[in-house]
């Protein structure tokens, strides 16, 4: 700390004038998030509503559902909404926590490269291009799926013998949860670098200097001081990962297969190659027919739920970091 | 993540260049819609400047059949494009005018050459009870058939439904695609897929006889082709106005005849 700052004996009325401004922003993103969870949660109460509890359950083919509810009759007293979304939540979760369990090893090691051990030369090409990665549009990375590893997967991966063996339940064609996992993984993991670095270079100096004045090598120093005072930051990193993943809708829809089937993991290693439709993929699938009612209502309810479980991840998050800030940096 | 939803419809706007001949202000006719139809009423909004120049100035944009209906009765479009006919559940008050008749093909991939199927069996495939290419005379492959086909909401889907499958259902394993462009790129990257797309969109892949009548614009116009759907223009009430005068002069003139037939069946009457 240098010399004390200039004491503020009486409030600026320019500092006070640039709060209430600043206050009542912060406010209209508030009313703004509250607006959109009640207009969502509104159009989307119908299809809760009819399901209760069940339409969190299995049950029959979701796809089918689907077309009946877009083939509804007419009167608004005959309207279906009967629908079991297992598959699509089963099939988001499985996306999500699989790309960010990857990306998250991935990106903890490569951070720690970057901050700890990279020559200068290397860290000056490889930062930049780390951020410039975190920034690419998501249908860039879907047109690099279907053009180049689902054809790839479905033609040189998946042998014809396994296809037949699972022929009269689902089709392999290529578009599977492997394609969707890595490339989902590929998309979130940069963002998660470039904040653990961030977060490993805010560690103060001296904690890291007084473990080594202690004796212990570099990479004893960066995993026991450096990463345990992160971990508030890491944690941070995943809940903003996992709210891409969730949210990620237009590359999922192209390459994860464009049906609602539920993989199984008893199929051995074919569960990975088996097709599957995540929830914000299947909005962007049925967007055409929002124009019918019951649908449109249907559609509002898969956005109440990613809506809902990214406010239940931002408060997980939060209790999860209270234990660790008190030896921890701030993000 | 969420502001994403909303733009999930990618609507691509098409401004239809208006010579700046009359200062006088002109009609404006904003069309939105099938993806299937808005190649061809672009075609059809050039050649309409071209015999009338500046007649109307024109905006096009896409979405899919649904959602031009659902524009077109909410009064934000002039014209809705469809490429389905009008269904029970459509707001009530809408005209459909018929503009042209598209043809839609079974299309493999090139490396599968099927030359030739029957209703009998496209049901038959595309309900799977036959799951398998060995099944399928005429095609040379074995190993299961991957079926792509359209969402629900699709016109093309409706289409599909009602022409080739009568009653039958489609198969719920078959992978649903949300544009006529996802289900050729499917059917060319996998040698094993069967789908169905309009026929300006079969280039690249095996295009599947149908009742022994090949899938093409000559066969279409002649009748000969049964795999054939409407394309409509819906307006709000009848069309009056600039809207009028287009639809009139696509339905009865020949040189709107003309561009039509360079792709499509154009209607006579």
């Amino acid at each position: 700390m240098t010399g004390p700052v200039s004491p503020a004996t009486e409030p600026n009325r320019s500092d006070r004038r640039a709060e209430l401004m600043l206050g009542a922003l912060a406010s209209v993103v508030l009313v703004l998030i509250a607006g959109m969870l009640v207009f969502v949660l509104t159009k989307a109460w119908p299809s809760f509503s009819h399901n209760g509890l069940a339409w969190f359950g299995s049950g029959g083919n979701v796809d089918d559902q689907l077309i009946d509810i877009f083939n509804s009759p007419a009167n608004p007293d005959k309207y279906e909404y009967t629908l079991h979304a297992w598959p699509l939540l089963y099939a988001t979760a499985l996306v999500t926590v699989g790309a960010v369990a990857i990306g998250l090893s991935f990106a903890l090691f490569a951070a720690i490269f970057i901050v700890e051990f990279a020559p200068d030369r290397l860290r000056a090409v490889l930062e930049p291009v780390v951020r410039l990665l975190a920034a690419v549009p998501s249908v860039i990375y879907g047109l690099i799926g279907i053009l180049v590893l689902v054809p790839f997967v479905g033609n040189h991966l998946i042998g014809t013998e396994t296809k037949k063996s699972v022929a009269y339940v689902v089709q392999l064609s290529g578009n599977s949860m492997l394609v969707a996992v890595v490339i989902l993984t590929v998309m979130i993991t940069p963002i998660m670098i470039a904040l653990i670095v961030d977060a490993l270079r805010a560690v103060p100096g001296s904690w890291t200097e007084g473990a080594h004045a202690l004796g212990a090598n570099r990479w004893r120093v960066v995993w026991t001081i450096a990463v345990r005072a992160a971990r508030p930051a890491i944690v941070g990193a995943c809940v903003l990962a996992t709210a891409r993943a969730l949210g990620e809708a237009i590359m999922l829809s192209m390459v994860s297969g464009s049906v609602g089937f539920a993989p199984n993991p008893l199929d051995g290693l074919t569960f990975f190659v088996e097709p599957m439709r995540p929830l914000a993929a299947t909005i962007v699938d049925n967007a055409e027919g929002l124009s019918v009612k019951p649908l449109g209502q249907t559609l509002y309810a898969f956005a109440a739920v990613l809506l809902v479980s990214s406010l239940f991840l931002s408060l997980g998050a939060w209790a999860v970091r209270q234990p660790m800030k008190r030896y921890g940096v701030r993000p | 993540m969420k502001h994403r939803l909303p733009l999930v419809v990618a609507v691509a706007i098409l401004a239809v260049a208006v010579p700046a001949s009359t200062a006088s202000a002109r009609t404006t006719i904003s069309m939105s819609g099938s993806t299937s139809v808005a190649p061809l009423a672009a075609k059809l909004a050039k050649g309409y400047l071209k015999a009338h120049p500046g007649a109307a100035t024109f905006r096009l944009a896409q979405g899919g059949s649904d959602v031009g209906v659902a524009d077109v009765a909410a009064g934000r479009v002039t014209i809705g494009n469809s490429s389905r006919d009008p269904k029970g559940t459509d707001p009530g008050g809408l005209v459909w005018s018929r503009i042209a008749r598209d043809a839609i093909c079974i299309a493999t991939n090139s490396s599968n050459p099927v030359s030739g199927l029957t209703q009998a069996q496209v049901q038959a495939i595309f309900s799977g009870s036959v799951r398998d290419w060995s099944q399928v005379p005429g095609s040379p492959k074995s190993g299961p058939i991957d079926l792509v086909v359209r969402t629900a909401a699709s016109g093309t889907q409706d289409a599909f439904q009602k022409i080739f499958m009568g009653s039958a259902k489609v198969s719920s394993s078959a992978a649903q695609k949300a544009s006529n462009g996802l289900v050729a790129q499917s059917i060319k990257s996998d040698p094993n897929a069967v789908g169905y797309v309009s026929l300006a969109f079969t280039k690249g892949l095996n295009d599947a006889r149908y009742k022994g009548v090949a899938c093409n614009l000559r066969n279409a116009k002649s009748g000969q082709y049964e795999g054939v759907r409407n394309f409509w223009m819906v307006t709000r009430g009848r069309p009056t106005g600039g809207a009028l005068k287009f639809i009139r002069w696509i339905q009865r003139s020949k040189a709107a005849h003309a561009i039509t037939a360079t792709g499509w069946v154009p209607i006579r009457g």
